[in-house]
């Protein structure tokens, strides 16, 4: 009986064995997700000059909860570097919110044509995510699918970068301090990447990949400006961490050939979104964003 | 009997039981993938162990250590141990603390995925019992001559030992399939948790049911008795740190980083689940060792014989 044990736990090490073997040494790549206006098939945008912005101010009503204080005994050199160091979920400066991320989720446009079906060039510039005092900056960030992001250490301490995305590979790479920048990009579009330190365990950010560059994160001030958008009526969307999947605030906006349009968002107790008459205010939905792995 | 041999294999249990808390402690801090290297962490045998590294590649160096105790225990065995089917126990362990460290490395390599962490939790959980198992059988206690005795009543003790130690494993993947479907941070899957829940009654039933035969019908025999109390006052612990493990789980998601209380309870949790399986296992060995069939066993076993023939 304990032969065939034997024999049948060797069988199961060989196999597993093989799969680690395959797993370390395999390539990695990335499909391009369903839907993902990337392809050469898509139209290309062009700007016609008439395009306009939306701009407004993201508040927060009511009490704001009070950052939490991180222990860093667990590796020193955070402290030292940031001995502050505390929660960053929820910012709040003078009632405005910082780090939502404002982006247009869907519209049309002036000439009746859907914004999902017209294909839009990745930047060549790089975004940059720091991890600088053992947080991350920023905290909230946006990208384009296949932008390269920029991954840079500039602590006295090593760090891991870990993407967890629902739509996209999981990712993780070690970064010792020193060491160079990492880059990486996601080929599929995601509200949003959770990014976590699993060496310092409170270090989160977060990272929306979007098909267009119709997007903007608050700033401490509460305001933001998404430029060079095309004359239409778009659904723009307010996202703001907290729970388990963040909180969505939507809204529909027209912009005007070479036009301003407004949009204000409020978030917090008794939050509604606010702004000129012209606006229509729609329910806030919650979104599954975060998958558990 | 080898008494060196006896105490090597209990060694082995103990670094073992050590190796699952730091495993534990690995889980309850998100520190598995605190380096995407394995074997090596961040391109070093002796990374600088600060933050979760400390945790994650502590495991890692106690998970060494325990491998190479297997090893030893193999040569020891085939050194001083004359029973073959014990000889191949050894390297059934050998195997299985192979393949464990192969999981562990595959978990890392593929960013934790949850059927290949739950695997590593629940291969733990078998290697930790092969130990234990090991050391009942070269205990002195085992390889003595001691009188049978005769299973009482109409249900066989043995059996329900064993379905309550068959449920207590079934219990055990389900927990470390629970623990490893969510971080510190995230909310516990409500359909697990209450299965889990609800194999924690089942176990509670079979394990009680077994404890208490035990004491009644064998009251004397301390071979029996003995792990049927512990058995008893582990199971009482485990489901009280189940409770406060849930409350302080549930108010982790809070919190800025993995904290006590939560960390400490939710290791003993995992702690006590395996002392509560491996002596589940010791009393099941005891009874198989010591009870027989009784005349009504044999003859309601012939009468069953004889009805399907």
């Amino acid at each position: 009986m304990f032969m065939k044990q034997t024999k049948v736990l060797l069988v199961l090490t060989l196999a597993l064995s093989l799969l680690a073997l395959a797993s370390a040494c395999g390539p990695k790549t990335e499909a391009p997700g369903p839907g993902d206006n990337t392809s050469s098939t898509a139209k290309k945008f062009a700007a016609k000059g008439n395009e306009g912005t939306i701009t407004g101010v993201v508040s927060f009503t009511g009490t704001p909860p009070a950052p939490k204080k991180i222990a860093t005994d667990a590796d020193p050199a955070c402290g030292q570097k940031n001995p502050n160091l505390a929660t960053e979920d929820t910012v709040v400066k003078d009632g405005k919110l910082a780090n939502a991320l404002v982006y247009v989720k869907e519209g049309t446009l002036a000439d009746g044509s859907k914004i999902g079906d017209w294909g839009f060039d990745t930047p060549t510039t790089e975004a940059e995510l720091d991890q600088d005092g053992c947080h991350y900056k920023p905290h909230v960030s946006a990208v384009m699918v296949n932008q390269k992001i920029k991954i840079v250490n500039s602590d006295p301490t090593q760090h891991n970068i870990h993407f967890t995305p629902k739509n996209n590979p999981d990712w993780n790479q070690s970064q010792p301090n020193g060491a160079a920048p990492l880059s990486h990009s996601f080929a599929r579009s995601e509200i949003l990447v959770p990014v976590k330190c699993n060496q310092h365990p409170w270090m989160k950010a977060y990272v929306g990949v979007l098909k267009h560059p119709f997007f903007a994160v608050s700033g401490e001030d509460g305001t933001f400006t998404i430029k060079g958008v095309p004359p239409g009526t778009y659904t723009v969307v307010a996202w703001h961490e907290g729970g388990a999947t963040g909180t969505e605030k939507p809204m529909q906006v027209t912009v005007a050939a070479n036009g301003s349009a407004k949009a204000d968002f409020a978030f917090g107790e008794a939050a509604t979104a606010s702004g000129n008459p012209s606006l229509q205010m729609m329910p806030a939905l919650e979104f599954p964003m975060m998958g558990q792995h | 009997m080898n008494r060196g041999l006896h105490r090597y294999t209990l060694l082995l249990a103990g670094a073992t039981f050590f190796l699952i808390i730091a495993g534990a402690l690995v889980t309850s801090h998100d520190a598995g993938l605190a380096t995407s290297d394995w074997p090596l962490s961040n391109g070093q045998f002796f990374p600088k162990m600060v933050g979760n590294l400390f945790w994650e590649h502590g495991h890692r160096l106690v998970a060494t250590t325990v491998g190479l105790l297997t090893i030893g225990l193999v040569l020891f065995l085939l050194i001083k141990e004359k029973r073959a089917w014990v000889r191949r126990l050894g390297l059934v362990a050998l195997l299985g603390v192979i393949a464990q460290g192969l999981l562990g490395g595959l978990t890392v390599k593929l960013n934790l995925p949850l059927v290949v962490s739950a695997a590593h939790a629940t291969l733990a959980q078998i290697f930790f019992c092969t130990t234990v198992s090991l050391a009942v059988f070269t205990s002195r206690s085992w390889t003595e001559s001691r009188p049978t005795l005769e299973e009482q009543g109409s249900l066989a003790v043995r059996y329900v030992c064993l379905a309550a130690a068959v449920t207590i494993f079934l219990q055990l993947i389900i927990g470390a399939t629970l623990r490893h479907s969510a971080t510190w941070d995230k909310p516990l899957p409500t359909d697990l948790l209450l299965i889990h829940i609800g194999g924690a009654i089942a176990v509670t039933l079979l394990l009680a049911t077994a404890a208490f035969m035990i004491l009644r019908r064998h009251a004397s025999e301390t071979f029996l008795t003995r792990p049927a109390q512990l058995a008893l006052s582990l199971l009482v612990a485990q489901l009280f740190l189940g409770i406060a493990a849930y409350m302080t789980r549930v108010a982790s998601p809070n919190d800025p980083q993995p904290l006590n209380p939560m960390v400490g309870i939710t290791v003993a949790h995992v702690a006590c689940g395996a002392l509560v399986f491996a002596t589940t296992i010791v009393l099941t060995l005891r009874t198989f060792k010591v009870l027989r069939p009784s005349g009504l066993h044999q003859l309601s076993g012939r009468i069953a014989e004889l009805t399907t023939t």
